[in-house]
């Protein structure tokens, strides 16, 4: 009987010849992620100090942290989070990725996303990860034990297996995907278990696009993402691994516990209307509805592609009056290369507000909605209050459709524009 | 160590599938830390009697999918604080099943709790056995057993204690 590359990289994980779904293992994170935040990482640095009596961590080389929230600071105790991760890193020899992009992203690009990998985070985006064939898994505050023990206990999760056939149509992206697996399957098909992508479909979706859908698999209840290793996502991965391990893939006769065939060919935008990531519907029911602000970034979004479907459209024209519209490179990188191929240009000239890039425009920390203000969005989340007023809402959609948006201030079908 | 039975009432049932936990301090809330102005908020568009008419050891109750969105830790941190003793789902979200029992707080797995249990009942979960009795009605349903991980989470008491245990560090140094 064959094994998927989630059972493959866990049995690697624990030292074990194979593992089956429903086995309870000890296994060894390669790597173990975080950015920090108040509440949630300094109160691990005291845990760790104080109550587990570690004073300096072992095997540094497996952690990296990320300062990509409250970037940049805006109060004095914010900056006093920062100073306070600087110093436990330092002390701890523990490598950190500052004001460099969304640390998701960032782990990609500095060889954390290495086929084959079992890596942990507190923040579940870290899915994300799978996109180059990691087994990435956000533990919430249980990263605290895969801080300060070798292994972490693990129940060998049952995968969900999703083929994609065909190719998008001008104007679909891939987190309408992703929409339209949870539109399709729900809320909750997959929880507790790994949604892995396939087939033929696969390769037609750009590497960034499955960043997108394996970066938003929370809201499908998974426990995280994984799609098999292609030659083009092992030349990026392998080039970056921090770590040399061996990539693995899942045999052609894997026992699944649902498959699920979708058509690309088919699929049209789709928008996520608030106050819930379920609320999944077709763009065609929510055209012409008026929309004040615009944010074209976050760790589902923001990636080249993005940027260059979001300048196409918007080049040569000018945003809507009164709309604000935000554009934030997912990291430097990224920004560095829009930069070289005038993608930042056009949107500068069209009206657009380019930020360096940072967490804090996903959840209304800065460019804050007031009351009555509704967003389009490509962020993660769309529940009340996310990007501030709780009286304020979030309609999330593709970058061509919030590119389209912008220019009308109304919900807008990108297609005739492409 | 073993895990201590729950044993109360049912406080409130929440029939909602897909139920995001911030909706019970309320979504301009989820901020807030200081537990005397969490219990002003608390069930208030559910129940505004809830937080006079608990009693410790009260459990609550959910539908498929409980926790789904993006579950902050002030609306069950004032459950807590009110004496509810632990939380029995149809089934839960991942995240914030994590969440919740890396404190030490009981989530049950219970296919059927829905059909099970009625408002105020009495019940007790026996985690030995695998069954919650239902006093008030004289029935009994299984559940889902835990993981031994989580198991021993649940009988440590939360995430640091039970990594206290199974590193051998004691307690006695900690502050």
């Amino acid at each position: 009987m064959g094994k998927t590359i989630t059972e493959k990289i866990l049995a690697r994980a624990s030292g074990l010849p194979d593992v089956s779904v429903g086995q309870e293992v000890l296994a060894t994170p390669d790597f173990v992620l975080a950015y920090d935040w108040p509440g949630q990482t300094d109160v691990m640095f005291r845990e760790m100090r104080d109550q587990l009596g570690i004073a300096r961590i072992a095997e540094p080389e497996r952690i990296g942290f990320f300062i990509d929230h409250m970037v940049p600071s805006v109060t004095p105790q914010e900056e006093e989070t920062h100073i306070g991760t600087r110093k436990w890193c330092s002390e701890n020899g523990v490598d950190l990725f500052e004001k460099r992009g969304i640390g998701h992203q960032v782990a990609s690009e500095v060889g954390f996303a290495v086929p084959g990998a079992f890596a942990v985070h507190f923040d579940g985006h870290v899915s994300q990860l799978g996109a180059f064939g990691a087994f990435a898994v956000g533990l919430r505050r249980n990263v605290l034990e895969a801080m300060v023990r070798k292994q972490v206990p693990i129940k060998v999760p049952a995968t969900v297996r999703i083929d994609l056939e065909g190719e998008l149509p001008k104007g679909v992206m891939a987190r309408d995907v992703f929409h339209h697996i949870v539109r399709l399957l729900g809320p909750s098909f997959c929880r507790f278990q790994v949604l892995e992508l396939g087939g033929e479909g696969i390769e037609n979706i750009s590497t960034e696009g499955l960043q997108t859908i394996t970066g938003l698999a929370m809201f499908t209840g998974a426990l995280t993402a994984i799609i098999n290793p292609s030659p083009e996502r092992l030349a990026y991965a392998l080039t970056r691994a921090r770590k040399q391990i061996e990539p693995q893939y899942s045999d052609a006769d894997a026992v699944y516990a649902q498959r699920h065939r979708i058509s690309l060919d088919t699929l049209e935008p789709i928008v996520v209307a608030p106050p819930s990531p379920a609320n999944t519907r077709l763009l065609s029911e929510h055209a012409g509805l008026e929309v004040h602000t615009g944010y074209l970034g976050s760790c589902a979004s923001g990636r080249l592609e993005e940027l260059r479907v979001a300048a196409q459209i918007l080049k040569g024209r000018r945003v809507h009056q009164g709309f604000s519209l935000h554009i934030v490179p997912t990291s430097h990188e990224i920004m560095a290369a829009a930069a070289r191929e005038g993608l930042i240009e056009t949107l500068v000239e069209a009206g657009a507000f380019v930020s360096s890039s940072s967490c804090d425009f996903c959840y209304g920390r800065i460019a804050t909605m007031a009351a009555g203000q509704r967003a389009v969005s490509t962020g993660t989340l769309n529940v009340r209050g996310r990007m501030g007023s709780i009286d304020s809402e979030i309609y999330l959609c593709n970058a061509a459709t919030l590119a389209a948006s912008a220019l009308n201030g109304r919900i807008t079908d990108p297609r005739p524009y492409l | 160590m073993e895990i201590q039975n729950l044993k109360g009432r049912v406080a409130f049932i929440f029939d909602e599938p897909n139920f995001d936990i911030d909706q019970i301090v309320g979504v301009k809330n989820i901020k807030v830390q200081d537990l005397d102005e969490l219990k002003k908020h608390a069930m208030a568009t559910y129940d505004p009697s809830f937080v006079d008419t608990v009693r410790p050891g009260d459990l609550l109750v959910g539908a498929d999918n409980f926790g789904y969105g993006h579950p902050h830790y002030p609306s069950m941190k004032i459950m807590r604080h009110l004496g509810v003793a632990g939380v029995i789902a149809e089934s839960y979200a991942p995240g914030y099943w994590r969440g919740e029992m890396s404190l030490g707080f009981p989530q049950v797995t219970c296919p059927g709790i829905l059909d099970f249990v009625k408002r105020w009942d009495e019940i007790e979960v026996c985690w030995k056995e695998g069954i919650i009795r239902n006093f008030t009605q004289g029935t009994s349903i299984s559940f889902e057993p835990l993981t031994q991980a989580d198991a021993a989470l649940l009988a440590a008491g939360g995430l640091v204690p039970y990594l206290q245990e199974v590193m051998g560090i004691s307690p006695v140094n900690t502050q």
